[in-house]
């Protein structure tokens, strides 16, 4: 019955140990689909390349099928599973920072780290531009607490707020998402690039 | 064949599975009714005053006694070394890590055994382990340990042997003074115990 460590199936360090191995497999896959690329990346918001977004929302869809059968077989107990609060204003606000450093650096700060790791020098040009961040936000978290503390919602759910069962909520969400990827393929080619042929076949 | 077609045949049935079958509500660890009518069958949760007498007399540190009457009762007579969770106070978080710990074993009594097999049956179905009961509760307690029927002489030795132990436990836990001074052992402080580590949620990000 899991969650594994909640239920103390597996100790702690066994768990950042499969972390560990979870985490190279997750490097791996994220490379070989070139997520190293910042030209695949940015081309998200370009038009031109959507893997990015068939790639996450693929990885959602499938890890909540998975979740909501596993609950529903009872190897997994939801009411653990952790749920990141939410404030609002920070959410909002964070989301735009993020987006904008999306596309002017071209990483994201886990495909940061990815394209690091085949030595590209933008790349670490990009996970520095992350430490200096840090560093300010750390720095100034006495100006911004207000800001970041701002209109705590809890732990709210989508399915709650619409009012249905979870599994109704998925179901809509993959029909939203199979739209999604219909709409990414028509503006690859609606945006296709002369120059960039990763995708285009 | 596109593997956004792949994807579509895959997930939309999947989708509408989960969709419509119900949601998992049951919660883990919690006892059927039938597990638990198998338990109540077997009468497992009982503990002879006997044992108890033995552990109390042993001092022996795994044996916590819950006096789960109220706390005027408690006042007025309990056992050594003795916390107080009122009945109808059983679920209150304040003594969550009393009733659901896996280090000492916990002994319900009340004056019959009644209201201790109710607490029992409260922690038994929120899944908690190592709680007994006091079988036949405190009256039961007065009248084999306190005052212990004196066997025939033609009784056979384990009869004897069980009055002798008995009588010296009664003795020990000053037997007499029970009906005669009210209040002699003073309800004792909580002892501390080691709070169970609560379960933290699993956390994430990206």
């Amino acid at each position: 019955m899991g969650p594994l460590i909640v239920n103390e199936i597996i100790s702690e360090n066994t768990n950042l140990f499969l972390a560990f191995l979870i985490g190279i497999g997750f490097g791996f896959v994220l490379e070989s689909n070139g997520f190293s690329s910042s030209r695949r990346l940015a081309g998200m918001f370009y038009g031109y390349d959507t893997t990015v977004l068939k790639v996450f929302f693929t990885a959602a869809i499938v890890g909540a099928i998975g979740l909501l059968f596993m609950s529903l077989f009872g190897w997994i107990d939801l009411s653990y599973i952790y749920i990141n609060p939410t404030y609002l204003w920070s959410s909002i606000g964070g989301g735009v920072v993020m987006g904008a450093g999306f596309i002017l650096g071209g990483y994201c700060p886990g495909t940061s780290v990815c394209a690091a790791s085949i030595g590209k020098l933008d790349a670490l040009a990009f996970i520095g531009g992350i430490f200096i961040g840090v560093f300010l936000f750390t720095e100034g978290y006495p100006l911004l607490e207000g800001f970041y503390k701002a209109k705590y919602l809890g732990s709210p759910l989508l399915n709650e707020v619409f009012n249905l069962s979870r599994g109704m909520l998925i179901f809509l969400i993959i029909l939203a998402a199979l739209a999604m990827f219909w709409v990414g393929e028509w503006a690859e080619k609606r945006f296709a690039h002369e120059d960039y042929k990763i995708n285009q076949k | 064949m596109k593997p956004r077609l792949i994807l579509a045949y895959v997930l939309i049935p999947l989708g509408l599975i989960i969709a419509a079958v119900p949601e998992n509500t049951t919660k883990p660890y919690k006892l059927t009714a039938d597990e638990l009518l198998e338990e109540v069958k077997s009468g497992t949760q009982f503990i002879s005053p006997d044992e108890v007498a033995a552990m109390v007399i042993s001092k022996d540190p795994s044996l916590q006694l819950i006096d789960v009457r109220s706390a005027a009762e408690f006042e007025k007579f309990s056992l050594p070394n003795t916390i107080n969770i009122p009945l109808v106070d059983i679920l209150n978080p304040e003594w969550e890590d009393y009733i659901h710990q896996d280090v000492k074993l916990n002994v319900f009594y009340s004056n019959s055994s009644n209201n201790a097999n109710q607490a029992w049956m409260i922690t038994r179905q929120l899944g908690y382990e190592n709680n007994y009961v006091l079988q036949g509760g405190l009256n039961f307690w007065v009248k084999t340990i306190m005052n212990p029927k004196e066997p025939s002489e033609l009784s056979p030795n384990e009869e004897i042997a069980k009055y002798n132990f008995r009588k010296g436990a009664g003795m020990a836990l000053g037997g007499a003074d029970v009906s005669t001074q009210p209040g002699a052992s003073a309800p004792v402080k909580k002892p501390v115990i080691t709070k169970r580590k609560k379960k933290k949620k699993v956390q994430g990000g990206c």
